[in-house]
């Protein structure tokens, strides 16, 4: 049965509905925002995700209310929105009545040049949407994705303190979903497909609503971009100046977001589909893994966390991604799907080079399932950087071991950002089972190690930076386990 | 209630929240607008060649392009020597210097136009290090001194004697709103020049200059900046003029607007900054002779970099006295952006720099840092002349270093981390104590000047227009209080109005901290001359003839909202129908007010004089903790107490001072600029550039004011706090120091103590010798590689 298909976008914005077609879905919601609305209260710094300036809100349909998150509009394409609220700051409060999240920054004197504050109330709004938010650690850690240059931020949030989040009408309230849900709802199931001319060449989108649609897609358009969290191509697109002309938007197909554990004890297993998002694995992890969890909780800000995806940060095959070394030495499984076949791919076997991947065309990543650390097993998971949160790694690296006694009786290692791919150390993995786990042997392992690697000088740090590292990071992971967890973590 | 003294909400707070503030990019597009953009320079150095534009003409909606040749005025600018070209004319002195304008009906078009832009230069060698620079003895303007006594002689006769090289690297400003202009033609040749600028008159100038216009044809206005810190001082200059030049040559508007990346790439930072020093010293830590070298990494002109330098020259002896002393300083030629003006401006790097000499010498002679410290202070009855002969009155520092130390508890602190070191596998902890004093005026004594407009209407409202532009720091609101209180209304009676050359001419920039001080002044000046009028008005109408109250100005009492003779306060009139009635009288409700500081001046060529006419006077302690095996580094505390006299907003002053630590903070640990050997900077972005985030900030941060009156001379006996702020973040790069002497590691440790540079610290020499990156002014020499491969990128 050939399905009903639309050539727009269906968006509301701030409680209107727009219909967006044409090259405009291929514009990025702050140009959208900033440019064909008018609505200027949205900021542009960076252009990359990097400052939470440019931060709205977006509602995605969850029974019959709206789940709002934020994200960064800068790096966010109007095709992702489709069937989608957003609401930006011009939406936050009446003209007369500030919110209270408004009304407490000016109270706390949260702004100064004002430039970042409209993204700060839209992620403390944000926030607030989806729990409380008392004391100043949880601002504090949920705020990383917003930069602030004048305050030093303690004005900041001493506001979100202040804010009396009984007070603040939620977004459902402020926004009825029923008319929008019920728009929505019509238009749900229909193709979308939209032609246009892009950066001067013919342009193709479809955005499809299941994997078989998608992989059907695939087949027939084979380098077409495949798209997710878009926060990798978001930035490439606004630093090159052009897009992705041949797009699959894979943000309407709801089987593959979804993340669980399955099983018990130490035969547990994550399995997440290729659009769970960096916030599903996060509360996943608070409790299933902590250490990843706490990974997770450097991946950008909330507002990258919000969007980006497991299958992205896989297939964007950066030998810097924060989630390669976990995945790596718990030799995580890759379901990947094509009209023709669905195989398994296990992903130390996954890379070939530098964005070298064995991924045939026409072929999706489906399913990413990973088992667990076991309680004989210990998981050190390493991300150095500049800046503790929102900066890339200068060096990442997952140590696995396990042991009888004293005696290390298996080792996994897997060292970021110093080759062209994750690697895993083999050969001080092979030296390091069957020695006593000690100072002395991690020493060796780290000599062993820098063996192993090839890292460059680049502007996260010059090639010994990072030979060093690796050489300290098994001594690190020695003496943490020496350590009371309490005092390793309250560094953290 | 007076207004002056309360923690008023800033002024444009409810337009920050909302996002119904406007910043240049923010103004509605008009329908001939044209977009504006640059193409710049793709070498450090080298004679042009050729600037191909052919393909870029053709592309559809690009409207005009211009170089240098099309400029019809001065080709140069430049506030103290005019040596830095608008366009790049023959040779290009930088990577990313402006070469070629483009203006296109859209941004699409000027986006394809830009990468259509070829231009072929033949390269030459460039200056790319401080070192080079001197080494090739290519400076900028002459040597400057500063000498007091005999320094050469009193090292030689000291006991101790130690000499080292201190450097530390430049920051970018990263306002959050990048460098911005519109332009709109007006009649008879003249421009309206929308800038984000600190300075009006100066972009008022150097347009007209540059389009041979004369400076009344031209009016800058400034509503606000998203952020400024010294980055608009001049810098504004550059992308104002593009935007002009394209509205004179084509009578439409014109709006240029940089991205974050070409900000970073082509606009100056502060200074980076090579020390020599040689210090001797008594065995108590006491310094008998001192003579410091100050090489400044200037850029490929002179900006401010003069002016900077004599800061830092003028704060090279931080807060100590010493009695022997000769301060040299040299501006370096390098092929780099013009640095420029930065909170602080060069105030920092002078005042780390002899930070790093005290602790040097604590390390020599095994003690603490801070007893170093105290032994050196300036005295508050002798030992309190500057080596610029300046006698340092109302110094509290004595007292504000020993009552921070005991309401942080720095004795017992130190003492259990010096302990813990001993024992804790993972991490290390230091603890530093850091003093400022910080003098307050432009050292260039025409710029120490300030003009108001003050325009009352008839019921009773104020607007109030200065030369101050508004960067976030509040001034406007201060003013606003100021201004309130003069009238004795509350203070939402009185607006700040855009900043305009039409209503404030020949301005000063906003800058040196002194922004409130001068312009406050000039605000409450031309209050006190409408003021006047009012009162001789309202005394003869509260004169009663048969009660026998004669007509006496002096009674008359402005208060509350009322206006009233004191022998009579229940006849009292309110201050707007006492307007409407001076009005009808026939009496001026305007005025012009003017400020110029008293007593300030310096002699550049004896190094003598009275540069500032007050110190803004603190100190900080910080403690942080770094991970032995990464280096990172976190700071968990920092306590801060300082005198910025009596504060007209508590909290605004609160919040420059807590912004100004922690952007300080950033500088001294984790704010690097990256370029590779070709002199091209590979952090230009936030993605690589770390401004410091939320969980950057110390979880404690006890912020305190020093509870001082005695600043009589300056405005409602207050004192400037924009700048001093930064400077005692230094405290944190000390503790870090101090965590690495707790180990006997550390004593080269450069700013910024990035987790790399602290590594390297923590790593012996034997296991791995770390080469440097060049961070515009570290070692020359060892640069960063060009990347052989794209392996690193995301």
């Amino acid at each position: 049965m050939e399905m009903y298909s639309r050539d727009y976008l269906l968006v509301y914005i701030n409680g209107r509905r727009h219909t967006v077609r044409g090259a405009d879905c291929w514009l990025t919601l702050s140009t959208f925002l900033r440019t064909n609305l008018g609505l200027v209260g949205t900021k542009i710094v960076c252009s990359e995700g990097d400052c939470g300036s440019c931060t709205v809100l977006v509602g995605a349909p969850a029974g019959n209310e709206f789940q709002y998150c934020s994200i960064d509009s800068c790096i966010a394409f109007m095709f992702q929105l489709d069937g989608k609220h957003v609401v930006t700051v011009e939406g936050l409060s009446d003209p007369d009545q500030l919110s209270p999240v408004q009304q407490s920054l000016i109270d706390c004197h949260g702004s100064q040049c004002g430039f970042c504050t409209p993204g700060f109330a839209m992620a403390m709004t944000g926030m607030l949407e989806n729990g409380p938010c008392s004391t100043e650690a949880d601002w504090r850690a949920g705020l990383t994705g917003n930069l602030c240059r004048c305050t030093g931020y303690i004005q900041i949030f001493e506001a979100g303190i202040d804010t009396n989040a009984s007070e603040l009408q939620k977004l459902n309230d402020r926004f009825p979903p029923e008319q929008m849900l019920r728009d929505f709802g019509s238009e749900a199931r229909s193709r979308i497909r939209i032609e246009a001319e892009v950066f001067g060449k013919p342009g193709f989108l479809s955005s499809p609503t299941t994997v078989a649609q998608a992989i059907d897609f695939l087949d027939r358009h084979p380098t077409a971009k495949v798209v997710a969290g878009a926060t990798d191509i978001g930035v490439q697109t606004n630093k090159r100046g052009t897009a992705p002309n041949v797009v699959l938007d894979l943000n309407r197909i709801a089987e593959l977001q979804y993340a669980r554990v399955t099983g018990e004890s130490d035969a547990r297993t994550l399995v997440a589909g290729a659009r769970a998002t960096w916030y599903d694995l996060e509360r996943l992890c608070n409790d299933e893994l902590p250490e990843f969890a706490r990974i997770i909780s450097k991946f950008g800000g909330a507002q990258i966390r919000h969007i980006g995806t497991l299958g992205g940060n896989i297939i964007n095959a950066s030998p810097i991604a924060d989630s390669l070394p976990f995945l790596f030495v718990m030799e995580a499984e890759l379901e990947l799907t094509s009209v023709n076949s669905t195989r398994t791919v296990p992903i130390t076997e996954f890379y070939r080079g530098y964005k070298q991947l064995d991924l045939r065309p026409g072929e999706l990543l489906t399913r990413v399932s990973v088992s667990l650390p076991t309680s004989k097993q210990d998981l050190g998971l390493y991300k150095v950087s500049r800046r503790r949160d929102l900066d890339i790694a200068t060096f990442t690296a997952a140590i696995l071991i396990e042991l009888d006694g004293d005696r290390i009786t298996e080792a996994c290692i897997a060292l970021g950002a110093v080759a062209p791919t994750v690697i895993r150390a083999t050969d001080t993995e092979a030296f390091l089972r069957g020695q006593e786990f000690n100072e002395a042997t991690m020493r060796s392992a780290g000599d062993l190690a820098v063996r192993e690697i090839s890292p460059i000088s680049d502007v996260r740090g010059a090639a010994d930076y990072r030979l060093q590292l690796t050489r300290n990071v098994f001594l690190k992971f020695y003496h943490e386990q020496q350590t009371s967890p309490e005092l390793v973590s309250s560094h953290a | 209630m007076p207004s002056v003294g309360q923690p008023i909400p800033h002024d444009s707070a409810a337009g920050h929240v909302t996002g119904r503030a406007h910043y240049i990019d923010d103004l509605p597009l008009r329908s001939d607008e044209l977009h504006v953009g640059f193409v710049g320079s793709p070498v450090a150095y080298g004679k042009i060649e050729k600037i191909d534009f052919a393909s870029a003409k053709q592309i559809s909606g690009v409207v005009g392009i211009f170089t240098a040749d099309d400029i019809p005025g001065e080709k140069k600018f430049g506030i103290h020597y005019r040596d830095e070209p608008v366009l790049a004319e023959g040779e290009v002195l930088y990577v990313g210097q402006p070469v070629i304008v483009i203006a296109a009906e859209s941004a699409e078009a000027l986006s394809q136009a830009r990468r259509a832009v070829k231009i072929d230069v033949q390269p030459a060698k460039p200056i790319l290090s401080i070192e080079e620079a001197i080494l090739q003895q290519k400076f900028l303007g002459e040597p400057r001194q500063i000498r007091r006594g005999d320094p050469q002689a009193a090292i030689a006769s000291a006991l101790h004697k130690l000499s080292g090289v201190f450097q530390c690297g430049g920051q970018e400003q990263f306002y959050l709103e990048s460098h911005a202009a519109i332009v709109y033609p007006a009649e008879e040749g003249q421009l309206i020049v929308h800038s984000s600028t600190q300075h009006t008159t100066e972009i008022q100038v150097v347009v007209a200059e540059a389009l041979g216009l004369r400076q009344h044809q031209v009016v800058c206005m400034c509503k606000r900046m998203g952020g400024g810190f010294g980055g608009k001082e001049t810098q504004a200059a550059i992308p104002a003029i593009l935007a002009a030049l394209v509205a004179h040559k084509t009578g439409r508007a014109a709006r240029i607007i940089y991205d974050k990346d070409q900000d970073m790439i082509s606009t100056g930072k502060r200074h980076a900054y090579r020390f020599e020093w040689e210090v001797g010293f008594d065995n108590d830590g006491r310094i008998l002779g001192m003579k410091t070298n100050q090489y400044s990494n200037a850029g490929a002109s002179a900006d401010l970099s003069m002016a900077v330098l004599e800061r830092s020259m003028l704060h090279a002896e931080n807060s100590y006295y010493i009695p022997d002393i000769v301060i040299n300083g040299r501006l370096c030629f390098t092929n780099f952006p013009s640095n420029t003006a930065f909170r602080g401006f060069g105030g920092p790097q002078a005042m780390a720099a002899m930070e790093n000499v005290i602790h040097s010498i604590a390390a020599h002679l095994d003690l603490d840092p801070l007893q170093v410290q105290q032994r050196n202070l300036y005295g508050t009855d002798d030992r309190n002349i500057t080596p610029y002969g300046q006698v340092y009155i109302r110094n509290h520092l004595p007292e504000i270093v020993s009552n921070l130390e005991e309401s942080s508890n720095y004795k017992v602190r130190r003492r259990e981390i010096i302990t813990q070191n001993q024992q804790d596998a993972l991490r290390l902890r230091g603890i530093a104590l850091s003093p400022v004093k910080f003098g307050i005026s432009f050292t260039t004594k025409f710029l120490n000047y300030a003009n108001a407009l003050v325009n009352v209407y008839t019921d009773g409202t104020v607007q109030v227009s200065t030369g101050a532009t508004e960067m976030g720091q509040g001034v406007n609101t201060k003013i606003r209080q100021l201004v309130a209180d003069e009238f004795g209304i509350s203070w939402d009676r009185v607006l700040l109005m855009p900043t305009s050359t039409e209503k404030n001419n020949n301005t000063s920039a906003t800058a040196a901290s002194a922004s409130t001080d001068l312009n406050g002044a000039a605000a409450v000046d031309a209050c006190r001359k409408i003021k006047q009028r009012l009162i001789e008005f309202a005394a003869s109408r509260f004169a009663l003839v048969e009660l026998g109250l004669a007509e006496s100005p002096q009674h008359v009492v402005f208060a509350d909202g009322w206006v009233f003779d004191s022998r009579q306060p229940e006849q009292h009139i309110e201050f707007g129908p006492l307007c409407k009635l001076a009005r009808l009288d026939r009496i001026d409700l305007g005025a012009r007010g003017f400020f110029a500081t008293p007593g300030v001046d310096f002699n550049r060529e004896t190094g003598q004089g009275t540069p500032f006419f007050y110190f803004t006077q603190g100190a900080a302690v910080a403690e942080v903790e770094i991970d032995r095996f990464t280096g990172e580094l976190s700071v968990p505390r920092v306590d801060l107490l300082i005198d910025i006299g009596r504060s007209i907003n508590p909290s605004v002053d609160r919040g420059q001072i807590i912004g100004g630590c922690i952007q300080g903070m950033g500088w001294v640990t984790a704010e690097c600029l990256v370029y590779n050997e070709k002199g091209e900077l590979l952090s230009h972005s936030p993605t690589t550039y770390k401004i410091p985030a939320t969980t950057d900030v110390p979880r404690i941060f006890n912020c305190e004011f020093f509870d001082n009156d005695d600043n009589v001379e300056n405005i409602r006996r207050s004192k400037a706090v924009g700048e001093p702020p930064l400077m005692h973040a230094i405290a944190v790069w000390g503790a870090a120091k101090q965590a690495l002497a707790s180990i006997g590691v550390g004593g080269d440790l450069k700013i910024p103590a990035t987790g790399e540079e602290i590594l390297r610290c923590l790593t012996p020499a034997a296991a791995c010798a770390l080469p440097q990156f060049s961070d515009n002014g570290q070692p020359a020499g060892q640069t960063a590689k060009s990347q052989p491969s794209k392996a690193m990128k995301p």
